[in-house]
């Protein structure tokens, strides 16, 4: 039992924060950004070569890893996301797309098809005994982690006048904006938090296998799709309710599914998904009140 | 169409091997030792008094592209067809080689489909079968280590992974040992603990586990079980061949891992691989980083050996010669059945096992015997 409450904790954690990243563009943009995922192979592939080819210590090696991942998110958005954002939604959701691709197959191409090695330190290769049972360091790192990050944005998002501004944008944009605040700067903050979360993510996603590929990020672009539509698309805290229910449902699908229909965990996950698109499709928390994005 | 195969008095090899998608981790340096073996014969002259050319078209991991590089290339006159490494991508080349009366062969398709029942009289698989994989593993195992009883993890997206598994298991039950549990695992799934908490569960502890899946996820499920203080052996086929498994495990997670594969990047092997890695740092300046190397340059020496000893370019004539000789290549001793029997390879497995994290050549093997496909 006491493992059971830590692997789903620690995948919940996880789980949130993928999520969240994802959700932070959303609430802002109304943007559901396919490119999301490939933020996290930006920071996988920067833990794998700055650990490989530079001696920096670990800890630089993830800072500089996770700085990527948010210089890539506001590189996408400058870029590419901008000069379309006047026009309509499906430009942005089809440019979404194409910047998805373009960055997979830039890594196909410029460092390799087959996955590559990622250094990892000592701590994550650790197992620690905790309430009798034995489980990776890691897990209990991506608990702390989590609750750190989710109390800085709380923070972040209730008492700054940024995060007030990014709140009152994803309530009402236009009203925001003819109250003075600057569009730009709202929305390249946004790409940079979700861009800073996605790093997070690859940290922790990447130390589980300790390599990275150039589809490495499908799988959680996927994860942050379900626990959205279970959580909610348009509130912050409906996508971290999001990330612990999938991470939970998960576990228990897991664990009760008899051997045979184990392979067909992901349909009945689907299933949980349609159920709630039919019967609350607002998700479990209900956003306030949006109206449609003007650029 | 110009006459097959000579060309403007050269000899045209096309490689309708995946440079790019889920297929290119094993085509992509196939293709790197296809060229350098295509420079090396040159350098020696040729095959057959006439120049070697290597044509490629990317393949894109899609089957009915594959199929029409292989029928492109053909058109331009290529007398054999080099065919990505696996059965279903592999497959529509081959197909398109028959159809055309010439030789198509694919590196490392392992699947006991790739021959020539399946695809016809001229298609050969340069890999053992899945059949030999799956046994010699079993029998080192049970012969060798005394190991009684396994709990199998097979990852069920592709045809590989599954047959694998199958013969493994076969042959193991059928020298008496027992299979505790067969638990399956999806590539992409990204999460084991569901594989975990049942292991946990059984009442009898195997042996040791053998885990039939490919990378990346294959690094995931290995590390979650070494992570979570599962130390028994884990044992597997060729996917495990693949540096980056080796790294991503360290020295703290690589140990007491056994698989079977086509060779091993050492003169422990073979001693002419060192004339191989020499040519290879020559042209690419580095170091050969994986198997799938040696095989993409055997497969070229192996068609040269065959025309020269058919005297031609002639595709009825190469397969003949390849059924009638026992090649010796840098990926071990190679003699196909006949035509009628599915062009099954004989070959032996070279068994690898990774202690700190460090792959060490355990010899050649040739299983005592093999399950029927």
């Amino acid at each position: 039992m006491n493992e059971f409450i830590i692997n789903t904790l620690s995948l919940g954690s996880l789980y949130a924060l993928i999520a969240l990243g994802l959700v932070f563009v959303y609430g802002i943009l109304k943007l559901v950004n396919f490119a999301y995922g490939e933020y996290i192979m930006t920071a996988g592939y920067g833990l794998f070569l700055l650990g490989t080819y530079t001696p920096l210590p670990w800890w630089s090696v993830m800072l500089l890893s996770v700085a990527l991942a948010a210089l890539m998110s506001y590189l996408t958005e400058l870029i590419a996301f901008r000069p379309v954002r006047t026009k309509s939604l499906t430009a942005m959701l089809v440019t979404s797309f194409a910047v998805s691709v373009l960055l997979q197959n830039a890594a196909l191409l410029f460092i390799s098809p087959r996955s590559r090695a990622v250094q990892l330190p000592a701590a994550f290769n650790q197992s620690v005994a905790l309430l009798g049972v034995t489980t990776p360091l890691r897990n209990l790192l991506t608990i702390g982690t989590t609750v750190a990050l989710l109390v800085g944005l709380t923070l972040l998002m209730k008492y700054t006048v940024l995060g007030i501004a990014m709140r009152a944008a994803s309530d009402k944009f236009s009203t925001t904006r003819l109250m003075g605040v600057p569009a730009n700067l709202v929305i390249s903050v946004a790409f940079i938090i979700s861009g800073l979360l996605a790093g997070v993510v690859s940290v922790f996603w990447v130390g589980r296998s300790a390599s990275v590929d150039p589809l490495i990020g499908f799988t959680p672009l996927l994860i942050a799709f379900i626990a959205t539509v279970i959580g909610g698309m348009r509130s912050l805290v409906g996508a971290v309710a999001g990330g612990y229910v999938y991470g939970l449902l998960f576990n228990v699908l897991s664990i009760t599914l008899p051997a045979s229909v184990i392979n067909y965990r992901d349909a009945f996950m689907f299933l949980i998904v349609i159920l709630f698109l039919l019967l609350r499709p607002e998700g479990l928390i209900r956003g306030s009140y949006t109206e449609e994005r003007v650029g | 169409m110009p006459a097959s195969g000579s060309a403007g008095g050269k000899i045209v090899i096309g490689a309708a091997l995946c440079q790019t998608g889920i297929q290119a981790p094993l085509d992509e340096p196939a293709l790197r030792g296809a060229q350098l073996a295509v420079d090396v014969l040159n350098e020696k002259g040729g095959v057959l008094g006439k120049k070697l050319e290597l044509i490629s078209m990317d393949g894109k991991s899609d089957p009915v592209t594959v199929g029409n590089d292989a029928k492109q290339m053909i058109d331009k006159g290529a007398a054999a067809i080099i065919a990505p490494s696996d059965f279903d991508f592999g497959g529509p080349a081959s197909r398109e080689a028959q159809k055309a009366g010439i030789v198509g062969i694919s590196p490392c398709a392992s699947s006991p489909l790739y021959g020539s029942k399946a695809l016809g009289d001229k298609q050969f698989t340069m890999s053992m079968w899945n059949t030999t994989m799956g046994a010699a593993t079993a029998e080192y195992m049970y012969n060798k280590k005394g190991a009684k009883s396994v709990y199998v993890i097979t990852d069920d997206f592709i045809d590989y992974t599954k047959s694998l598994s199958r013969y493994f298991i076969a042959r193991f039950k059928e020298l008496g040992g027992k299979v505790v549990f067969e638990d399956t695992y999806t590539q992409g799934q990204g999460d084991v603990s569901a594989q975990l908490a049942r292991y946990k569960a059984l009442k009898e502890k195997p042996d040791f586990i053998y885990v039939s899946s490919y990378m990346p996820d294959l690094a995931l499920i290995i590390r979650t079980f070494r992570e979570n203080g599962i130390n028994v052996p884990i044992v597997g086929g060729d996917s495990y061949d693949d540096p980056a498994l080796f790294e991503a495990l360290g020295e703290k997670y690589g140990n007491d891992v056994y698989f079977d594969t086509h060779s091993f990047l050492s003169t422990a092997a073979n001693p002419k691989y060192a004339e191989f890695e020499a040519a290879y740092e020559k042209k690419f300046n580095k170091k050969p980083d994986a198997v799938w190397i040696v095989t993409g340059y055997d497969v070229v020496m192996l068609l040269a050996q065959a025309m020269e000893k058919a005297g031609s370019t002639d595709g009825a004539q190469v397969a003949k010669a390849m059924e009638n000789t026992e090649f010796d290549l840098l990926t071990g001793k190679l003699k196909w059945s006949d035509a009628a029997s599915g062009h099954e390879p004989n070959k032996a497995a070279a068994l690898v096992q990774l202690q700190g994290g460090k792959p060490e050549f355990l010899g050649w093997v040739t299983p005592e015997k093999i399950p029927a496909p």
